[in-house]
This record gives C-alpha cells, structure tokens and sequence, in this order.
C-alpha cells in the first residue's frame, strides 16, 4: 500500500469532495491515469444523486429566455421581447436541498432559501374571480375515496390535464392545485401546518388554496409570523378545480386528454 | 407558410419537450449540475442557430444527443485531455433510452443503476464497497472509513485503487 499513498493524489480527492458536494470541480492537476478515474468517478457521482440530475426549473426557465433573446437577436423578429421583470437571477441549489427534498420534488426545485428577494415572478394574468378554471370539454375524474379523506387529510391525484390535491378542510372537499402559483414547483402537503408548502421558495398555501404566509398571514397570527421563509410578495392563489362527492368516490372535473 | 410566432411556439415545445432529457444525458457524463447545466446550454443554444426544426420528430432528437454528446466529449478533452472514448457502460445508466424517451422512466431509481451495480460486481469486494459508500451512499471519507472499520487514510487509498480498477476495466471494454 506505501507506493500508493506516496502518489499523493490530492488532486483527485479535490476533485471528488468538489463533485460529491455538487459543486463544479476544477480540472487542475488532474491529469493522466487520473483523467479516466476522475471521468468515472463524475460518472459515479451522477449514478448516485437521487436527483437523477433532473435539471433545476430556474435553469430551465432562464435557458429559455435566453434562447428567445438569442432568436430574437437573429431574425430580427418583433413582439418577442422578455416579459417585464422575467429576469431570473441565477441560484443554486445545494446538493443538501436536492437530498431533503428527494426526486419526487427535484423536478419542482428552483432555488434556496433567502433568496427570495431577487426573484420576480413573471407577469401573469390574475385569476378571475372565481379561481375555478374555465373547462369547458372536461369530464369528471376519480381521484379518491372518502375513506381516503379525513379530516386535515390531503391526497394527491394527476389526472392527465391536472396534478393537485384533494383535501378534507374542515368536512369541505375541496381540490387544489399542486403546482405554485410562483414558478411553477410542486407544492407538498404538511399535515402539521395544514398547509401546502412550496420546497422552492417556502411559499405556503392554506387549505383554501391562499398564500397563507404571505403579508397578511405573517401578521395575523396564523402561526407564520416567526417563519424564516415567509413571503414577501403576494401570490395568486391556487387553482381549485371543481370537485363533487358521489357515493364514497370523491370526482375532479378536469380537461379531457 | 409558417410564421416566426409558428417557429417559435414549434422551437419551444421541442425545447420543453427534450431539455430535461438532454440535461439528465449530460449530467450522467459530468456529475455535476453547474457543469451540466453550461452544456446543456451550449446544446440548445447552438440548436436556436443551427436545428431545422422543420426535420421529423426523430431526428431532431438524434440531432440534440449527437450535439450534447460532442459537448460531452470536448468537455472531457479540453480539460483533462481525455480521448474520447465512450464509458457508456456507466453513464447513461438511469437515462431514457433514444429514441423513444419516457420522462417517467426514471421512476424505479433501482432499476436505474443497473449498469453501475454491473460494474461494481466486477471488482474487487472492498473496492465495490469503497465506491458504493461513497458516490452510490455519498459519504464522506470518514464516514467511509468507518463504515468499513478502516482508518481514514487506507480509506482514501482504497478509494483510488478501485476507481483506478474500474476505470481500467471501463477502458478496456469501451
């Protein structure tokens, strides 16, 4: 084993810590038959991640803007300019984030806590008064039980037009949307807070579908005051598909496929 | 006669409909997101230039794997001057297979590793075990150490051995 550790290779190690902790590892001194050990170690590395290296939805969303800035550029096309305030700032998500939130919410992370005061939503059109979305050819979809839904109970459902919950409020049925009104992440249930949290930027939305630590909900004492990530802008809130019970079978009525 | 409206609405689903593909085919290869994520943007940037988007469905996909894998491979050699060879048996392992992609066929996470797990089962059982600890369990050095009842630095040692091996056994197939 002493020829091994007299090839001292730190350059190497550097590489694989830097890798392990989801950073960008430098290529200095990495060099020879540590180059292929180094190709498969990033290799390795990725096999691992549990992210399954789902790329992160800010990055997506600025790879577009970009994209269209560059189109813009070269066809000289009108009418394509970036929505006002689309600016995304570049955050990145720690290895850690990814880790705690797991695949099933990868593909809805965009970004860490904090940075919250960078990011401006795009423009988007307010939601009429009545939240419901206007389907007009949809059809009812069964989504759950009764005996799925107690009390303070929320079960998740995808249809093929929708993803949401279907929550027990208080003995009202009631469909939410799982997607954040914000950019886009997948909201989780937490049956503690009665409330659906976004893993993104921390935005919570009452079992009626309203940012509940927002502004008002920080102040009234609803239990947000003292949350870290409270939300400083106000968020539409989600969209409630219709929902009826029928027998014990607990039906969404969502567009058709 | 299409209109740039068209191109564009047309360019974007394709973008929507493969960016998560690409960037997942790309990071297998580099291990890492910041990397990952600059490839990916040079794949669709030079995809908004150059991708005739007109092409059937099929071939622009082709198209997107053959430019990220091109990037993949000057990724390689530009910094560690690297030939390029393809370790195919180990990235790729849990991606969607061309040309058919399905982005829920990622959800048996087991199933995904099989191509590593085939790897691991060729070396040595210590050596398997070290990177197993390592990049499939992520733990630290120390951590790894004392999982396997070794000290620190015979940890790190055998660490280097195995990736030394696999890469071999990697090469020499590839």
């Amino acid at each position: 084993m002493a020829d091994d550790r007299n090839q001292a290779p730190e350059a190497l190690d550097r590489f694989i810590d830097t890798l392990l902790e989801g950073e960008r590892p430098a290529p200095d001194g990495v060099v020879g038959e540590e180059a292929p050990m180094a190709r498969l170690a990033a290799e390795l590395a990725a096999a691992g991640d549990p992210t399954r290296g789902v790329p992160d939805p800010a990055f997506v969303e600025q790879l577009r803007l970009r994209m269209r800035d560059a189109d813009a550029g070269i066809a000289s096309v009108q009418g394509w300019t970036l929505p006002v305030g689309a600016q995304l700032h570049r955050i990145r998500l720690t290895r850690r984030d990814l880790l705690r939130v797991g695949l099933g919410a990868a593909a809805g992370l965009a970004a860490g806590a904090g940075a919250i005061s960078v990011l401006r939503p795009p423009p988007r059109a307010p939601l009429s008064g009545n939240e419901r979305p206007l389907v007009r050819d949809g059809e009812w979809v069964a989504v759950a039980t009764l005996a799925d839904l107690p009390e303070g109970a929320a079960v998740r459902f995808s249809t093929v037009a929708f993803d949401g919950y279907v929550v027990n409020d208080a003995g009202t049925i009631r469909a939410l949307s799982s997607v954040c009104t914000h950019m886009g992440c997948t909201l989780s249930y937490r049956p503690q807070w009665r409330d659906l949290r976004c893993p993104c930027h921390g935005a919570s939305f009452n079992l009626s579908g309203e940012l509940a630590n927002g502004s008002e909900g920080r102040s009234s004492g609803s239990g947000y005051r003292g949350d870290a990530q409270a939300y400083p802008i106000d968020l539409p809130p989600l969209v409630r598909p219709e929902v009826k019970v029928s027998g014990e079978t607990v039906l969404v009525w969502t567009a058709k496929a | 006669m299409a209109t740039a409206e068209d191109s564009r609405v047309r360019f974007e689903a394709i973008y929507d409909e493969h960016v998560t593909l690409i960037h997942r085919f790309i990071y297998a290869r580099v291990g890492n997101r910041p990397d990952a994520e600059d490839l990916t943007g040079q794949v669709f940037m030079r995809a908004v230039e150059q991708l005739d988007i007109d092409r059937p469905a099929p071939q622009i996909s082709a198209w997107l794997y053959r430019v990220a894998q091109n990037a993949v491979a000057d990724y390689w050699r530009a910094f560690y001057r690297l030939p390029q060879i393809g370790a195919e048996q180990v990235a790729g392992a849990w991606e969607p297979v061309m040309p058919q992609p399905d982005p829920h066929a990622d959800a048996d996470a087991d199933r995904a590793s099989t191509a590593v797990r085939r790897l691991l089962a060729r070396l040595p059982e210590q050596y398997a075990r070290v990177l197993e600890l390592r990049f499939l369990h992520r733990l630290s050095v120390a951590e790894t150490a004392g999982q396997m009842g070794i000290s620190h630095g015979n940890a790190k040692v055998l660490q280097y051995r195995a990736l030394r091996k696999a890469a071999l056994l990697v090469e020499t197939d590839g």
